[in-house]
């Protein structure tokens, strides 16, 4: 993939330390004011809008360091710039884990997937990244280091700034050190996929499925054009004949078991057209497919929606005729959206987008652009339209970077006029 | 002990006159007899009466009220049930208190978007009464649930027993709409999960009144388990018991509560009720696991093993409905019993990783002998949320200085362990000088600034959580402990 918002940063620096970093964005802040990237595994340097002024890419490809490790606190204190592949394959010799779905593990970096607040379908039963994270380090633009939170599972000295970054965009401070609070790694997993004649028929059954005697801990649904190409992805099988339900289990095999036909019983009186489990061995790589979708795709435009989860299959209908490959994370109102490649122009991507961003903004949500066209960015709001809270927003960014150093122009805030660049 | 001045003269009636407006007479108080009342919370060790109680009944009233504070230059505090043990609602800087507890009502109930909205100052358990029979609960559910009002509970991020496996009440939070400082209102989140811009309810959940007035909250509801079991494990002594605990979690099982008590606490219970626990134990542990059926026995099973493998004298099971609330009701009503073995005590609130434990617990028995007071323990120990709670007399002013040494110390040596302050019951005006010794003075810098965000003139909860507290002077000698309800 390209990363055209890189060819803005003029220079790049990777601190070895903390500390040296401190002093670097201390030394910047004081002299020069350049405007700083925070750059982790560069796997969604493209995600918000494009970066519009030179400046200088920070790097934390040093800061990698595990700081500490009691497993039997089941937390982890690590630096910022560890991959997630990484980290995951240390916790996994305890037999624990961070329960997030994060895309390209292998390069996508903690603070990265933290400034972006990334997660996926496990977030119906294990939550999000907001939920694990009980410490955080961040340096801000004036190169003043600051924490919050601890290394204890509950604590409530002082304000949550652990909230505050996540899903920041590193617009706030340079996330340098983080302490997660971990789970247990669940003997067994297990996919069960149902299609059904239509997403209305789908919201039927969630009326029920809502209520099931199993604890399903994600609640997929996909288009029939999705679903082929996750199956495909995944080398595994399945429904493809209509919108199709995905729900997952995992914890003691006998539980998962007792759960999987529990709920072939419970669905037998909704309906489906084709029910298919998928085998065990299928499994991490159907997993890794429903992650990778809102990144793979080759598509023009990439968006995700949120809306109330009762309005999340009234919503993929809406998309799914305009021929909008869809994911949802349907138990949280969270749709990911491919357009169709006949889409090739900004206008022809803002009229498909309209009556969608419509019909979200009725249901409380919100339409954000994941990815398209450097240019369409000028036509078609990366962020989704305004929210009344968003002048407090920035009341806190002037409080914490009142140079607007950080990721200037990239988030909600208004773009600023780009500087004389000779 | 001594009674602070006012920071502000006493009430012109034209602003008595202007609030009756607003709320009508007959929700304000301000007869100093009728404010004896909210002179305190939980915390009764400092008093100030505020100069006005408001009882409003609507986010417009409270608009109002904020505005006419900011007019006059007023300080302002929101108020819930006062249960904070902290002495979060006390109302430092005198002025205006904002009591929420007429806005009561739950405004809708979602089931199929699993969440419902309620006003701040409905008492946390009526929600649970209400969810009843649908499936569905509100998970956060602190000790204090039959008193304490949601807004209190996002106000403070409160937590309780079911913290181990659920979370604490920011994980249940989806949105709140909240009166600013200025008298602006505002929402942040809502039903619909992960809006554009910063995690502003996540933000403000644990800001203990210091950014405006939660007036609306959008709670999310959690299923019902279909099952419980609930065990009590016997020890010799609290470093088996606390090495069981840190086996069960090393083991990959995340029960709903373990919950342990010591000694001390058996020997208070067992007085007040002969419940039959044994009185040569050193510890016990009350463990619940909750989920499906077919899932609690197999976790039951491996627990039980785990016990007996780490040197439990014997478990226990409750193998009926009955014999559950039994055996929670002796973990809920130890306080109670308290009372019988001393006329006054302070329960401390500290938290350590759970390995530590055996660590700290050790370091409180040392404190209670080189201080000659009886401590005893009962508390989330699955969390590592420790609650020494320390006996003694009130009337013996050399013992109070030797509780709040051993306070002190106590405190010192969680945040020596990697711990914190206070697990769940805030920093409030007790904590505040603890806050540089957790906190850098950069971080305490940054969180002001936090605040100025919200709050730029400090008129709202003045003093409070952070010790430089915002525009309205320097940080007051705090009197520390006192003599507290449990928990
Ligand atoms: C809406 C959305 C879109 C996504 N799009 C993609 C995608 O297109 N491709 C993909 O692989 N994954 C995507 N993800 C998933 C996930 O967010 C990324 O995989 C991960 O966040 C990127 O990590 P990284 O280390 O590669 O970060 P980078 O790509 O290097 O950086 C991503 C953003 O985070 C900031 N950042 C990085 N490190 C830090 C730090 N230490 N402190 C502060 N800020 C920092 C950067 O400034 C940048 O704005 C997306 C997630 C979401 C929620
Ligand atoms: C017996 C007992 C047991 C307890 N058990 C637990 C427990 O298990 N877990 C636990 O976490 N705590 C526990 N507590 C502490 C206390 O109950 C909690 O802190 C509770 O959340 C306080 O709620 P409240 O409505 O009483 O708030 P108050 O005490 O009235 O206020 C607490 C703080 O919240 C602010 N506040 C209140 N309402 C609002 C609002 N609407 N908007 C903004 N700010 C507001 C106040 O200004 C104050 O700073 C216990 C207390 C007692 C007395």
């Amino acid at each position: 993939m390209s990363l055209p918002t890189l060819a803005a940063f003029a220079d790049e620096f990777t601190p070895a330390t903390q500390t040296e970093l401190a002093r670097f964005m201390a030394d910047n802040f004081s002299t020069r004011q350049r405007v700083l990237y925070p750059v982790g595994g560069r796997t969604a340097l493209h995600f918000g809008c494009p970066a519009v002024e030179p400046g200088v890419a920070i790097s934390t490809a040093k800061l990698t360091g595990v700081i500490d490790y009691p497993a039997r606190d089941m937390t982890v204190t690590v630096e910022a710039g560890i991959r997630i592949e990484t980290l995951n394959e240390l916790l996994s010799h305890e037999r624990q884990r961070l329960p997030i779905d994060v895309p390209q593990s292998h390069r996508a970096t903690l603070g990265g997937i933290i400034a972006c607040n990334a997660g996926g379908a496990r977030r119906f039963g294990l939550g999000t990244l907001r939920d694990y994270i009980i410490g955080i380090s961040a340096i801000d633009a004036a190169g003043t280091q600051f924490k919050a939170g601890g290394r204890v599972v509950k604590n409530v000295a002082g304000y949550d700034l652990c909230k505050l970054l996540n899903g920041s965009l590193g617009t706030l401070g340079l996330i340098t050190q983080v302490t997660l609070k971990l789970r247990p790694i669940p003997e067994a997993t297990r996919w069960l996929w149902a299609s059904f004649a239509s997403f209305q028929e789908i919201e039927a059954a969630f009326d029920k499925l809502l209520l099931s005697a199993t604890r399903p801990i994600a609640m997929e649904v996909l288009d029939a054009t999705a679903a082929v190409q996750i199956a495909a992805d995944a080398r595994t099988s399945l429904p493809t004949d209509g919108p199709v339900l995905g729900l997952a289990f995992e914890g003691s095999a006998r539980e998962v078991a007792w759960q999987i036909d529990t709920l072939q019983a419970e669905l037998k009186l909704l309906g489906p057209r084709q029910v298919v489990i998928t085998p065990d061995a299928e499994a991490d790589g159907l997993w890794n497919a429903l992650t990778e979708f809102e990144v793979t795709a080759e598509e023009p435009l990439t968006f995700k929606a949120n809306v109330l989860p009762s309005r999340t299959m009234e919503f993929m209908e809406l998309a799914a005729r305009e021929q909008i490959s869809v994911q949802a994370h349907a138990g949280n109102g969270i749709v990911i959206g491919h357009l169709p490649d006949r889409v090739t122009t900004a206008q022809t991507a803002a009229a498909l987008l309209t009556p969608l961003r419509r019909f979200v903004r009725q249901y409380h949500g919100n339409l954000c652009i994941v990815n398209s066209p450097e240019a369409w960015k000028q036509e078609i709001p990366t962020w989704g339209e305004s929210e009344p809270s968003w002048p407090l927003m920035q009341r806190l960014k002037e409080q914490l970077d009142p140079l607007d150093l950080l990721n200037r122009g990239r988030f909600i805030f208004p773009a600023p006029v780009p500087m004389d660049q000779g | 002990m001594s009674v602070s001045t006012p920071a502000v003269p006493t009430f012109g009636l034209d602003v008595l006159r202007r609030l009756r407006e607003i709320v009508g007479a007959e929700n304000l108080l301000s007869q100093r007899e009728e404010l004896l009342v909210y002179e305190c919370d939980g915390y009764t060790i400092e008093k100030q009466v505020p100069d006005v109680v408001v009882f409003p009944t609507t986010t417009e009233q409270v608009v109002q009220i904020v505005k006419l504070c900011n007019e006059f230059q007023l300080p302002f505090i929101p108020r819930g049930a006062g249960t904070s043990l902290a002495g979060g609602s006390l109302p430092v800087g005198g002025g205006v208190m904002i009591a929420l507890t007429r806005m009561k009502q739950i405004l809708e109930v979602n089931l199929r978007d699993r969440f419902a909205i309620v006003e701040p100052g409905l008492v946390n358990v009526h929600l649970t009464q209400r969810l009843k029979g649908t499936g569905y609960h509100y998970a956060p559910d602190p000790s204090s649930q039959g008193a304490c009002t949601i807004g209190g509970n996002v106000a403070t991020n409160s937590g309780g027993p079911h913290t181990l496996k659920y979370g604490v009440t920011v994980n249940h939070i989806l949105g709140v709409e909240a009166v600013m400082p200025d008298g602006s209102v505002v929402t942040f989140g809502g039903p619909a999960e992960d809006a554009p811009g910063f995690d502003m309810t996540g933000l403000f959940v644990g800001n203990e009144g210091t950014f405006g007035i939660c007036t609306k909250a959008w709670v999310r509801l959690t299923r019902d388990p279909a099952a419980y079991r609930t065990m009590l494990g016997i020890f010799e002594t609290v470093e088996a018991a606390t090495q069981t605990i840190s086996n069960i979690i090393g083991a990959g099982i995340v029960p709903a509560a373990l919950e342990m008590m010591d000694s001390g606490i058996i020997e208070a219970v067992e007085a007040a009720f002969h419940f039959g626990f044994p009185l040569d134990a050193g510890a016990v542990v009350l463990i619940e696991v909750d989920g499906l059926e077919v899932a609690v026995d197999e976790e039951a099973r491996t627990i039980i093993e785990i016990c007996n493998t780490s040197g439990a004298r014997e478990v226990r099971q409750a193998n009926t409905p009955k014999e559950r609330l039994l055996l929670w009701k002796c973990r809920k009503q130890a306080f109670g019993a308290i009372g019988r073995l001393s006329p006054s005590y302070c329960t401390q609130d500290g938290v350590v990783p759970r390995t530590k434990l055996p660590e700290i617990l050790r370091l409180i028995v040392e404190s209670g002998k080189r201080h000659n007071l009886r401590i005893v323990n009962v508390f989330h120990a699955g969390d590592g949320n420790i609650h020494p709670i320390i006996l003694f007399d009130e009337r013996d002013a050399d013992q109070v200085q030797r509780v709040l040494h051993a306070s002190d110390e106590i405190l010192e040596a969680c945040i020596e362990l990697g711990g914190s302050v206070t697990g769940e019951h805030g920093i409030g005006v007790e904590k505040i000088s603890f806050m540089s010794k957790l906190f850098s003075e950069a971080d305490l810098a940054t969180m002001l600034k936090v605040r100025l965000a919200f709050n730029p003139t400090g008129l709202c909860s003045p003093k409070k959580m952070l010790p430089t507290a915002g525009a309205c002077g320097t940080e007051q000698q705090i009197v520390k402990t006192g003599v507290r309800a449990a928990m």
